[in-house]
């Protein structure tokens, strides 16, 4: 449409043609944005005179502000309430605001409209220059060598054993120099390429080495959480990352290990646990930062409520959370490992109890009274346990517990000089049967008013007991999900090959979970589809485990 | 506490602990029920479960007031609640500054719009005003919060 043969003369003087009609200047303008291109010189002048009447070209930016963290649904929202599909560039998040860019008014105020349609978001529109990687996009043949480098550098730095990928001083490697690619990973461009390229070939990456390389931010780096979200290692050592605010931006990945030495950002902490805390802060489940492990978890979080105004001290709160966590911790000690008639102290003569468990009739493990022989007001009296005494003889027929402490998370969500409200939520095991010993999740919630020997005196006690799910009991006690890996497997004959393609296609696991069934039954087929089920109906087998393996 | 004194407490004459348990929970079940459907249903309708100086804990976010309560509830998106347990229990007179309450805890499921499903626990103190005709059942605190340990 556009005729690129331009007649030499009105390309040389742009001005004396804006008052021709329309569709010349376009051409021009396409001209000199696109030998703008090639130079890499942005033209603001020319852009600063087009804005107001959004001439094809002319770029905007968008600034949003919204409650909702979660990016991905964020501009999805944002996409489906907007009269004009756009494309968002450069997409990067200043402070709180995400921004954006986009091209032409016609998106642009389609997007200034959006503002008003959708809960929880401001969006704000103003003119603006090229953006940064339109600006220094890289030539389609640039693109395509860059990448062919970078597949070919990138395989000989990755260690298969380990799923890493090593890319330190990626500007530097002796590769990519000889052959004159400047992978600069600050430019968005190429973080996106190098992220395309370990989605693409490493999309199980579980490490990933970005030391000295000079990021100085982490937008195009965030994108790694939708393309490897397996990353549980990151190194960011040496770089120039300023604040600890630009680490959280890579907040969605469920790091393990974290390198951040050698940043800007590690000066600007008071002192190591401060430090410490922040980076927690953005990955609760890190367990090694700079190299060092990390104190297992408590996880405990005290709110206070105050009914009455009053000043809220920190000394206050700091008291009021140890005599709550010194209560539980004494509670706990003796229902787990004493006698549970010492419990009569905590509570009140006319103190309340009551115990919850889900339903499950198919759950021969539960035991729920006949609810057919007892009618609603009678089973209700029964389970709900009054006075002391009553309380204390329930509490001592309910299984021996052991419960995971370290797992606890307390919320104290009312407090008034008369009264106070905790809620526990944790997990513990309990034993059953003979030897058996199943681990359960919980919720507590405990009523207390104060007593004279400045501890507290329970008057209502609710106990709410579920069977925890399989994350929920490794993430408490620590033990590893049973994975069967490719070193541990004995040699399995023929016969027993057979069996596991056969159990795999009628119980849909994959082929290496299927094996472990047969094995841990000792070859019993039957006896293996048995326990498959059992399993199965309890919900106890992870997802994983029906996942195909290429 | 005397009986005749627990039957004064609720208005009520004749009843024994029983019943005054009973009354108190089917209460408390009923006005659970009201609340989830309204949650889902019929947000605006809400706050008008909760007391004037009710106070609500979401996930460790402290909400005070029926107005910072109508913002709160506005801003967040909509809901669809599956409620799997339900416990009730009255409240001893010597926690509430004598007025009926009732300690209800609820657990279930949650999925918010444009999030994942969450399990979740909920808690109230729900304390009853009587009027001649009725008695009205309002909430004087809450305390939401996700139970989730498998993700982050």
């Amino acid at each position: 449409m556009r005729d690129v043969q331009e007649d030499p003369q009105v390309r040389r003087t742009p001005y004396t043609t804006r008052h021709k009609n329309r569709r010349v200047k376009w051409h021009n303008e396409d001209h000199i944005q696109r030998a703008a291109w090639r130079n890499r010189k942005p033209l603001e002048r020319e852009v600063g005179d087009n804005t107001k009447d959004g001439t094809p070209g002319s770029w905007f930016k968008i600034t949003v502000n919204s409650i909702w963290e979660n990016k991905t649904w964020l501009m999805n929202s944002i996409q489906s309430h907007c009269s004009v599909p756009f494309t968002p560039v450069d997409f990067h998040y200043v402070k709180d605001w995400a921004r954006f860019f986009v091209q032409d008014a016609g998106p642009a105020s389609a997007l200034r409209d959006v503002s008003y349609k959708i809960c929880g978001i401001s969006i704000i529109v103003d003119p603006s220059a090229e953006p940064y990687s339109v600006q220094n996009k890289l030539e389609p043949e640039e693109m395509e060598q860059l990448k062919v480098m970078q597949i070919q550098g990138t395989f000989k730095r990755y260690d298969v054993s380990q799923q890493a990928l090593d890319l330190q001083t990626l500007r530097f490697d002796p590769d990519l120099v000889d052959h004159d690619i400047d992978i600069i990973l600050n430019r968005r461009s190429c973080m996106a390429a190098t992220l395309q390229i370990i989605e693409t070939n490493f999309p199980k990456l579980l490490s990933l080495n970005l030391c000295n390389n000079k990021l100085y931010q982490l937008d195009g780096l965030s994108d790694i959480i939708q393309k490897a979200p397996t990353v549980k290692i990151l190194n960011l050592s040496k770089n120039e990352l300023n604040s600890a605010w630009e680490v959280g931006k890579m907040k969605g990945l469920k790091l393990e290990e974290l390198w951040l030495e050698g940043n800007p950002l590690c000066d600007t902490f008071r002192d190591q646990s401060t430090y410490i805390s922040a980076i927690k802060e953005y990955f609760p489940k890190l367990l090694r930062l700079d190299g060092r492990e990390l104190p297992t978890p408590i996880v405990v979080d005290v709110d206070t409520c105050y009914l009455k105004p009053g000043k809220e001290s920190s000394k206050g709160s700091e008291t009021l959370k140890n005599l709550v966590m010194q209560f539980l911790q004494q509670y706990y000690f003796i229902y787990d490992y004493g006698d549970r008639q010492g419990l009569l102290g905590a509570y009140h003569d006319e103190a309340y109890f009551s115990l919850s468990i889900p339903f499950n009739p198919e759950d021969p493990s539960v035991a729920v009274p006949d609810l057919h022989s007892h009618p609603p007001t009678d089973l209700r009296v029964q389970l709900l346990k009054h006075t002391k005494h009553d309380i204390v003889r329930s509490l001592c027929v309910l299984p021996r517990t052991q419960h995971e402490f370290s797992s606890f998370l307390v919320e104290t969500w009312l407090q008034t000089e008369r009264v106070l409200c905790i809620s526990l939520n944790g997990v513990f095991s309990e034993v059953v049967g003979k030897s058996q010993s199943s681990v359960r999740a919980f919720t507590r919630t405990f009523i207390a008013i104060p007593a004279s020997n400045s501890s507290l005196c329970i008057v209502n006690d609710q106990l709410f007991v579920r069977d925890a799910t399989p994350d929920e009991t490794q993430r408490a006690f620590f033990m590893p999900v049973p994975t069967p890996t490719s070193s541990s497997v004995p040699t399995v004959s023929q016969e027993q090959q057979e069996m596991v393609q056969a159990f795999s296609t009628q119980s849909g696991m994959n082929l290496e979970w299927s094996q472990k069934c047969l094995q841990d039954n000792e070859w019993n087929y039957t006896r293996a589809g048995q326990a498959f089920t059992t399993l199965k109906t309890g919900g106890k087998i992870p997802e994983e485990a029906f996942k195909q393996i290429p | 506490m005397k009986a005749s004194e627990r039957r004064e407490c609720w208005g009520l004459l004749l009843m024994d602990f029983k019943t005054y348990v009973d009354q108190a929970c089917r209460a408390a079940e009923e006005f659970v029920n009201i609340y989830y459907e309204t949650m889902d249903k019929r947000r605006r309708a809400l706050i008008r479960l909760y007391l004037d100086k009710a106070t609500l804990i979401w996930n460790g976010n402290v909400v005070t007031g029926l107005e910072a309560l109508n913002n709160f509830f506005e801003m967040l998106p909509s809901s669809e609640f599956q409620v799997n347990m339900l416990d009730c229990q009255p409240v001893h007179e010597q926690a509430t500054q004598a007025q009926t309450t009732v300690l209800v805890v609820t657990s279930g499921t949650v999925k918010f719009d444009g999030n994942k499903q969450h399990f979740f626990n909920q808690t109230f103190l729900l304390t009853a005003q009587s009027t001649p005709n009725n008695t009205v059942w309002k909430i004087a605190s809450d305390c939401f919060r996700f139970q989730d340990w498998a993700s982050s």
